[in-house]
């Protein structure tokens, strides 16, 4: 019987670990932004759907894995365009809203799928890119440089999202929109097409989420794909409190978490499985409950900016 | 009353009435819209009473290309057998939450569908529950053996290709290591997976069957992953049950030099050259089974099987890659087969619990 090293192991734990938290970032530092913005989009899980859709359809029709990422953004972006009419201008109860969204999306895939496929197949995804020299470094090589270009784009979103938010005007606009409509909106700042601006690009990133579960990920669809990553991406957004490097701590421990679950499992070591499987959700819960002492939020988070009522 | 009167009111009358009858035929047409969005196309109102109308629900889909399927596709095969006119059936699907799965149950009951198939080890405790207010209708459920007087269980003796083909994967892996993507820990997967375990013993018993779940019947993304962790810890024979399964045969199909074993159906499509062999189910008799007790006033009560000895479950090679198999391998195989069917060999269940 072929066996393997304990480095072996830990290598496969980690690398495991950092392909999984990949459609977290991708989708909470999206959500991140719509929130900071002061509009908390419930429908994530859904938009991923219909990304994961997008990207799998485009993919299996024109071949390109390439023109599916594209797909799902667009699709994505679509959707939040949806949502920031819906909780923006038409000023809606927002978690109602969200899961409408979701449910509405949840249906739209399921009968996009049956009427334009019908059959589970595959379709073609991105195969890992060792990155030159850095991929041969012994144990950080395979850990953090044999994936596929989507996980190594995911990880180089965070610091670029954090320079957006904290070090552009842009970002400051959305904080200040997140936090304080009114004096923003007094300082000639579009408070309306900021969260649009804000909740179109949360959409194209769930978007993005869903394309790599399909061609980054399983290379191919089926019902329901997403099974719940997408509302596992907003808690990590409060699990972050909002910034990119709680994000990116919070999707690590998850996935994590769940890179040793499974290698517990496979490893035939002798823990009783469903302990294994509810592991990153227990984990999270005592991190959160532990670490988040004063819980800091968007203080606009959810309220539909008026400007009379200011 | 003069006639120009008479006339007047018998006008207001018709109009009245044309206005009712406008009303009644939205109302009519809402519902049936209603009713066509929730039990989905195919559902006709005023069937003839010889006609056998079933109902089949589902957690997944009728295009899962495993579990479900494996029923439609059955459903679907007796139906042309016996012709359109004397059977008529509908699905549910996406009924994997109990509580939207009662509801449906009891409105297809009330609908008068002669049989509803409930399609998973999870709809015993509905069934039993709802089936006493509807003595006139059979339910059916599996796997499982429980039954009731209009309750029947069918229970695919899953096992019994999982020998085969953990026999053909023990004898065919390379590192020694072969490894299971289970579902959760219960009803058809454990039998599969007990099975699977034996015939890996059975084919070489230095081989080390790995098992792992996935905590989840439809996670095709997780199952993928976890097929992942399988072959890099040196796997080289994946199998698994259940819908999710698919998403592990298509990771493996990712890598060379590994291969597939699937049950249900045969999944040799997703991964054309890494699918060495499939168990298949064949429902038609179950069907059927069903159809004739309950001709002869026989609403429940009976534990169905399927087998290899009664033909309905099947073991397919992959014909693209029975070369890469050598004889002596499928000539043990075959063997072992026909030890099944004579009953010769008898492959075990677990103790406790193997429902």
């Amino acid at each position: 019987m072929a066996t393997i090293s304990s480095q072996g192991i830990i290598v496969g734990i980690l690398a495991t670990g950092i392909r999984l938290a990949a459609p977290f970032l991708y989708a909470s530092l999206g959500e991140m932004f719509a929130q900071r913005s002061g509009v908390f989009n419930l429908g994530l899980e859904g938009i991923m759907m219909m990304g994961a859709f997008a990207g799998f359809m485009t993919s299996l029709g024109t071949g390109s894995p390439w023109l599916g990422v594209l797909a799902a953004i667009g699709v994505g972006a679509a959707l939040g365009l949806l949502m920031a009419f819906i909780s923006v201008t038409m000023q809606a109860e927002q978690g109602i809203s969200g899961i409408g969204l979701h449910m509405f999306c949840w249906g739209l895939s399921g009968l996009l799928f049956r009427v334009y496929l019908g059959f589970i197949t595959s379709c073609k995804g991105f195969g890992p890119w060792n990155i030159p020299v850095l991929s041969k470094i012994p144990f950080l090589g395979p850990v953090l440089f044999q994936h596929n270009w989507m996980v190594y784009f995911s990880l180089l979103l965070v610091p670029v999202s954090w320079f957006v938010l904290y070090r552009t005007t842009w970002g400051l606009k959305v904080r200040a929109v997140g936090t304080t409509p009114q004096a923003a909106d007094t300082l000639g700042v579009n408070v309306n097409a900021i969260r649009y601006q804000c909740v179109v690009l949360g959409g194209a990133m769930a978007g993005l989420a869903g394309a790599f579960l399909t061609v980054g990920q399983a290379n191919m669809y089926a019902d329901n794909i997403t099974a719940g990553r997408g509302f596992i991406a907003v808690a990590l957004v409060y699990f972050g409190r909002w910034s990119p490097v709680g994000i990116l701590l919070g999707s690590l421990l998850f996935s994590m978490m769940n890179a040793l679950q499974l290698w517990i499992q496979v490893l035939g070591i002798s823990f009783p499985y469903e302990f294994a499987v509810i592991l990153p959700y227990v984990m999270t819960i005592a991190a959160l409950a532990v670490a988040v002492r004063r819980v800091w939020a968007p203080t606009a988070l959810g309220k539909p900016f008026r400007r009379e009522a200011g | 009353m003069s006639s120009s009167t008479a006339a007047a009111v018998d006008a207001q009358i018709r109009q009245e009435v044309s206005t009712v009858r406008k009303n009644r035929i939205v109302l009519v047409a809402f519902l049936a819209l209603a009713t066509l969005m929730v039990f989905g196309a195919g559902y006709g109102y005023g069937a003839p009473a010889k006609k056998i109308r079933i109902a089949m629900l589902m957690a997944s889909t009728i295009d899962d290309m495993a579990w479900s399927q494996s029923m439609y596709e059955g459903l679907k095969a007796v139906q042309k057998e016996m012709g359109a006119d004397k059977l008529e059936f509908v699905t549910s699907e996406r009924m994997g939450n109990p509580v939207d799965a009662g509801a449906a149950i009891r409105q297809y009951a009330d609908q008068g569908f002669d049989i509803i198939i409930a399609h998973g080890a999870q709809y015993q405790s509905v069934l039993m529950e709802l089936a006493p207010d509807f003595p006139k209708t059979t339910f059916a459920y599996g796997t499982g053996f429980t039954t009731a007087p209009n309750i029947f269980a069918y229970d695919p003796q899953a096992q019994e290709g999982a020998y085969l083909l953990g026999m053909v994967a023990a004898l065919m892996s390379k590192t020694g290591v072969v490894g299971i993507v289970g579902p959760v820990e219960s009803g058809d997967a454990i039998k599969y997976n007990y099975g699977f375990q034996q015939g890996v013993a059975a084919g070489n018993p230095n081989v080390k069957v790995r098992i792992a779940y996935t905590g989840s019947f439809g996670d095709i993304v997780g199952a993928g992953e976890l097929a992942k962790v399988h072959m890099d810890a040196k796997a080289d024979v994946l199998t698994g049950s259940s819908q999710q399964a698919v998403g592990a045969a298509r990771a493996v199909a990712e890598r060379s030099g590994v291969y597939w074993m699937s049950t249900d159906m045969d999944q040799a499509s997703l991964a054309p050259d890494h699918v060495l062999a499939a168990q298949v189910y064949h429902w038609e008799k179950v069907v059927k089974d069903m159809i004739n007790y309950r001709a002869q006033g026989i609403l429940g009560g009976k534990h169905l099987t399927l087998t290899f000895a009664d033909g309905t479950l099947e073991l397919r090679f992959n014909p693209k890659l029975t070369n890469k198999i050598p004889k002596a391998v499928l000539d043990r195989v075959e063997k072992a087969k026909q030890d099944i069917i004579s009953g010769k060999l008898k492959v075990e269940l677990p103790k406790a619990g193997g429902k």
